[in-house]
């Protein structure tokens, strides 16, 4: 659905260099510390920004030979945009329906009211979370083969977010579609996406299924004497710590079966971020 | 399907998902030609990935408890008797190896090990 081949774009502080694909029924996320890319990943997938050289595809074909049709099988939710905040929801569904010829109204307004979204109400005056809803609702809402969702649950409380990731959940039923996302509560993504990307600086430094990282990748905790002896092969990153490193693992199962004694813990997503972008490479 | 996943435990959740599959077929409450659910529609139900599902699917159609036939579904397969027993054995076998790993990291040498097994075994 999106192939981005080997993408290069330089800014006077900042390059982006990366090779990023989602294939049909997949939930891709793209996560990484604030300013490492990921915004700028996705204006690039749309074609917002001009790249210096690489290949971007969407549903096979370069962007900008993409017809009107192609491009109403996109949802998109950027991060700082919305509709105009003088408009209400009963404003924007013209314009939503001539936008996209498959915008399905009753569902539309079916998950307003589900979402208690106002539709006599100036957007301006929505709170942080009723806007992010309203974001995701017109990305949802025309039948979408692709979801392009940069932050969609920033600013939306526990509830909401689970709310939120359930549509969404629902939406993939259908088997034909995949999503982009990124986030920053990797909690989010844990239960659900497939497989995720971690850029830092502008570069990939990470790309594995999920399920791959919660269950075969691990923390080691340490001392220094036991740090001499243990065998590295399977260790990718080390970060010293008091009582001697923290070493991050790509098969737990090795560390568990051959060596004794050793504190060995599961790892989540945010370890995985803060052990990639701040650990020593091994 | 009513599974329980915990994500404390250091067990491959896609293990606990077909560990959990393969019980409720063993104990007759899954019959034959039950079609499981999509694994998009057990994903969002458990609130996994969905190729966290694809692989316990993956698992249990390899120890021949599912067929998946493409664009159709999962379906629970007519589990024979030897299948069942030899699925049994291998839980007893793991556990035995368990024992016995633990023998070994307490200083038991395989002899005090074997004693000890014959010992249990006599036991009425």
């Amino acid at each position: 659905m999106i192939r981005l081949h080997n993408i290069k774009k330089q800014y006077s502080q900042f390059q982006l260099q990366c090779s990023l694909e989602v294939p049909q029924n997949r939930i891709t996320a793209l996560i990484g510390p604030n300013g490492a890319g990921k915004s700028t990943t996705f204006k690039t997938i749309l074609g917002l920004t001009h790249v210096d050289s690489g290949e971007i595809e969407l549903f096979g074909k370069p962007i900008l030979t993409l017809t009107t049709q192609e491009r109403a099988m996109l949802g998109i939710a950027l991060s700082n945009s919305c509709f105009c905040g003088y408009l209400q929801i009963r404003d924007i569904i013209p314009i939503l329906s001539h936008l996209y010829p498959k915008f399905q109204k009753e569902y539309f307004l079916q998950q307003c009211k589900h979402f208690d979204l106002p539709l006599t109400k100036k957007i301006n005056d929505f709170s942080t979370g009723m806007k992010a809803k309203l974001k995701i609702l017109i990305a949802i809402s025309h039948q979408a083969k692709l979801l392009i969702l940069d932050e969609p649950t920033t600013g939306l409380d526990v509830l909401a977010r689970e709310e939120l990731l359930d549509i969404l959940r629902e939406y993939m039923i259908p088997g034909n579609r995949s999503i982009l996302i990124s986030s920053h509560i990797s909690s989010d993504l844990e239960g659900f996406c497939d497989d995720l990307y971690l850029i830092n600086k502008g570069k990939i430094l990470l790309h594995e299924e999920t399920n791959i990282l919660l269950d075969n990748y691990g923390i080691l905790k340490v001392t220094k004497e036991q740090y001499q002896k243990i065998n590295p092969i399977y260790l990718t990153r080390k970060k010293k710590e008091p009582y001697g490193y923290r070493l991050l693992t790509t098969q737990k199962q090795f560390y568990q079966d051959n060596v004794q004694e050793l504190i060995i813990e599961k790892c989540n997503i945010d370890e995985i971020i803060l052990m990639m972008t701040k650990g020593e490479l091994l | 399907m009513n599974l329980i996943i915990n994500h404390s435990s250091i067990q491959p959740i896609y293990e606990q998902i077909s560990v959990q599959i393969k019980d409720r077929i063993i104990h007759g409450e899954l019959v034959e030609d039950t079609i499981l659910p999509s694994v998009r529609t057990l994903a969002k139900e458990l609130r996994v990935s969905a190729l966290t599902i694809k692989k316990s699917y993956d698992i249990l159609e390899q120890e021949g408890f599912i067929i998946t036939i493409h664009g159709k579904g999962s379906f629970v397969t007519s589990a024979n008797q030897a299948q069942l027993a030899e699925e049994k054995k291998r839980e007893v076998e793991a556990e035995l190896e368990h024992a016995i790993r633990k023998g070994r990291s307490c200083g038991m040498n395989d002899q005090e090990i074997e004693e000890l097994f014959h010992i249990i075994m006599e036991e009425p």
